[in-house]
């Protein structure tokens, strides 16, 4: 048994599965039809014959006019839906473009998505774009950036004439993209974050019906080491935070639970995990609602799911095998029931997506959806498997045991603030990678095969290389041309309800629509509830 | 560690490891510094710092050699590289990162030893002995 091949939760696989591996509990949740409560077999009931995933590629980069002719793009080629990705060097960081940390790196602006420095910048990337009848992702990835994303997406919305109440799409400030992944060298404590997320939920609760304000990403922990279990189990203990934290704000959870029922998970190439993934997580959403918070409507008991799938498989080397990895990747999150799907760009390990790149990642979706016969017409095409449905079960066992274990010690944000669930993700880089201790896991191309007789070389994708020249323009354009001592009355409101315990988003939406700057935010935020000071992981 | 034993020299080298970008992908720079570390170099870890920082503490930390991990535009590694030869020396200098082949290139021309993604850790720390060997007298 010791040598067991074992799934990256730890769950060992044996030769073959039998009726017998499947526990005895486990057929009254199969006996429930997709769509039915605890949804392990698809949110709805007809899965994707009446309503085929989503299909929603991150994208954007260089200057504002860049990203909405990619958008314009990507639309054309059937993407339906859009994210536009923003720059981590100014809008990660709440920096303006003349931020001594952002002039020392000019050169990079604009390379990890477009800049967009107020509402007018935001006006510019939407240009040409059918906002009023698209799902929109306004790139409000990283917590401290979430308000300000999504109040300058809607300012923008309501300059073209359209109200807040017609708006759809989602918000994601999510905690394991800075606080466990991607670290930034600025950014508010975990706390105050919380408390913005938590302004966010009740905002869209009461202004917002078709938006979803915050969206846990286990994407974000799952490429930053966090196994499968890991993921689900943080994940529900990230919700279980907003929960608690918005009822003491005398809120009922069926109140809210339903919009931030839209979550983010990643699939890999641990393919059956995945799916199984996928299945436990709506599994466990629904069962945490029920048994926790005596929550019974059914669309509140929903989970809905966007996957994206690995950036971190993708290898620098034959890149164009990628494609195929993304190919499997995206079938697994199909197989699994997602809601939505984006498919990371083969020159993923190079560059951001090429326009090229881009378009493959749509046209695997779209070959899936319209060539992959069955797939469309059959929910849950794998439910009933003894394998998959023994791997479901023992991956939920396993991700409730991860739960618990961060609940007993202080809640998720206490493990981001004392960095033990980032010490987790970084555990298992190093079992998987670390020097004398990697898995010796094959990758094609990379450990093996290696000859490569046919080369396609990929350029990598380099425009927007004028990024920060352009913005400092529009910038310098933006403090001569608005009214200065609006902006400036706005971001003092905006200070002041940050230190006291009133909802911030009004005062953002205020303060953006007197085209106030990322940066002059930033500077509100950095006085109001300073910096975090990251545990050291090395 | 056994491994670290073998290799006097480099048991004693003193590596800097800083990020270049503010793009906060991290698991290259920790995976490195942990296995720099684990074959017995003494790494001074900067986290993300400018090429000023950078190249002062190159000088100040008196290192043999400089790991840069790259998240951006060769370009502003190449700005690095220019202040940490104008500060340091000719100290050594590697690149890791989404580095494609054309910004490999220039920065090859530059002296800078470059990894790609899926570089092995071993090879990493090979060339970092090899460029700290040549370091020392």
């Amino acid at each position: 048994m010791g040598d067991e091949p074992l799934t990256r939760s730890g769950i060992p696989l044996h030769p073959n599965y039998s009726d017998a591996d499947v526990p005895a509990a486990w057929r009254d949740v199969l006996a429930a039809p997709p769509g039915s409560p605890p949804f392990l077999r698809g949110a709805y009931p007809e899965m994707y014959r009446a309503q085929p995933w989503r299909i929603f590629q991150l994208s954007g980069y260089g200057s504002p006019e860049e990203m909405a002719e990619r958008l314009r793009f990507l639309l054309a080629q059937g993407e339906t839906g859009f994210i536009m990705k923003r720059d981590r060097v100014t809008n990660d960081h709440l920096y303006d473009a003349d931020h001594p940390e952002v002039e020392a790196r000019r050169e990079d602006v604009g390379q990890t998505g477009a800049v967009l420095l107020s509402a007018r910048d935001v006006e510019r990337a939407i240009e040409g774009v059918p906002i009023d009848h698209s799902y929109a992702h306004p790139g409000a990835g990283v917590v401290q950036a979430g308000p300000f994303c999504l109040s300058s997406y809607w300012v923008a919305a309501s300059r073209r004439g359209l109200d807040f109440t017609q708006l759809s799409g989602t918000g994601q400030s999510d905690f394991f993209l800075t606080y466990v992944g991607c670290v930034t060298k600025d950014q508010i404590p975990p706390r105050a974050g919380l408390r913005l997320n938590c302004d966010l939920i009740e905002f869209c609760a009461e202004r917002m019906p078709r938006w979803v304000p915050v969206s846990i990403a286990g994407y974000n922990g799952a490429d930053s080491g966090l196994n499968a279990a890991q993921e689900l189990g943080a994940l529900f203990a990230n919700a279980v935070e907003y929960f608690e934290a918005v009822t003491a704000r005398g809120r009922r959870v069926d109140s809210f639970a339903r919009q931030i029922g839209g979550i983010n998970l990643r699939t890999s190439m641990a393919f059956f995990e995945d799916v199984a993934k996928l299945r436990a997580a709506r599994k466990m959403w629904c069962e945490l609602l029920r048994s926790r918070y005596g929550v019974d409507d059914e669309r509140a008991l929903r989970l809905r799911i966007h996957v994206v799938t690995a950036g971190s498989a993708m290898t620098y080397d034959q890149p164009l095998n990628n494609i195929v990895r993304g190919t499997l990747m995206a079938l697994a999150a199909a197989l699994g029931g997602t809601q939505s799907l984006g498919v990371s760009g083969y020159d993923e390990a190079i560059s951001i997506p090429s326009d090229h790149a881009h378009q493959m990642s749509i046209r695997i979706q779209q070959i899936l959806q319209h060539e992959c016969e069955g797939l469309m017409d059959v929910a849950d095409p794998l439910g009933g498997s003894f394998f998959l449905e023994r791997l479901t079960s023992e991956l939920e066992e396993r991700a409730w045991a991860f739960f618990e274990e961060i609940q007993a010690r202080g809640g998720f944000v206490a493990t981001l603030e004392d960095g033990w669930l980032a010490q987790r993700a970084a555990d298992n880089q190093l079992a998987e990678w670390g020097l004398g201790r990697g898995s010796g896991r094959d990758v094609v191309g990379v450990t093996d095969f290696v000859d490569d007789v046919c080369e396609f070389p990929i350029v990598g994708f380099a425009q927007g290389a004028d990024a920060w020249e352009r913005a400092m323009v529009r910038l310098r354009e933006l403090r001569t041309t608005r009214d200065g001592r609006a902006a400036t009355g706005a971001l003092q409101a905006l200070e002041a309800g940050c230190r006291s315990q009133a909802n911030v988003v009004p005062l953002m939406l205020d303060a953006v629509a007197a085209d106030a700057s990322i940066g002059e935010i930033g500077t509100v935020y950095r006085e109001a509830f300073g910096c975090w000071d990251a545990p050291a992981r090395w | 560690m056994g491994r670290a034993g073998s290799m006097v020299n480099s048991a004693r080298a003193r590596v800097l490891v800083a990020k270049t970008s503010l793009d906060g992908h991290w698991v290259g720079v920790f995976l490195v510094t942990r296995a720099l570390r684990d074959a017995g170099f003494e790494v001074v870890s900067l986290g993300q710092a400018t090429c000023d920082q950078i190249a002062a503490a190159a000088v100040e930390e008196d290192v043999a050699l400089v790991g840069l991990n790259v998240g951006g535009r060769v370009e502003v590694v190449e700005r690095v590289v220019r202040r940490v030869r104008e500060r340091a020396g000719d100290v050594a200098i590697m690149a890791g990162g989404t580095i494609p082949p054309w910004a490999r290139d220039r920065l090859e021309a530059e002296g800078v030893t470059v990894f790609t993604p899926g570089s092995s850790l071993e090879s990493i720390v090979d060339t970092a002995r090899r460029l700290t060997a040549a370091a020392t007298p």
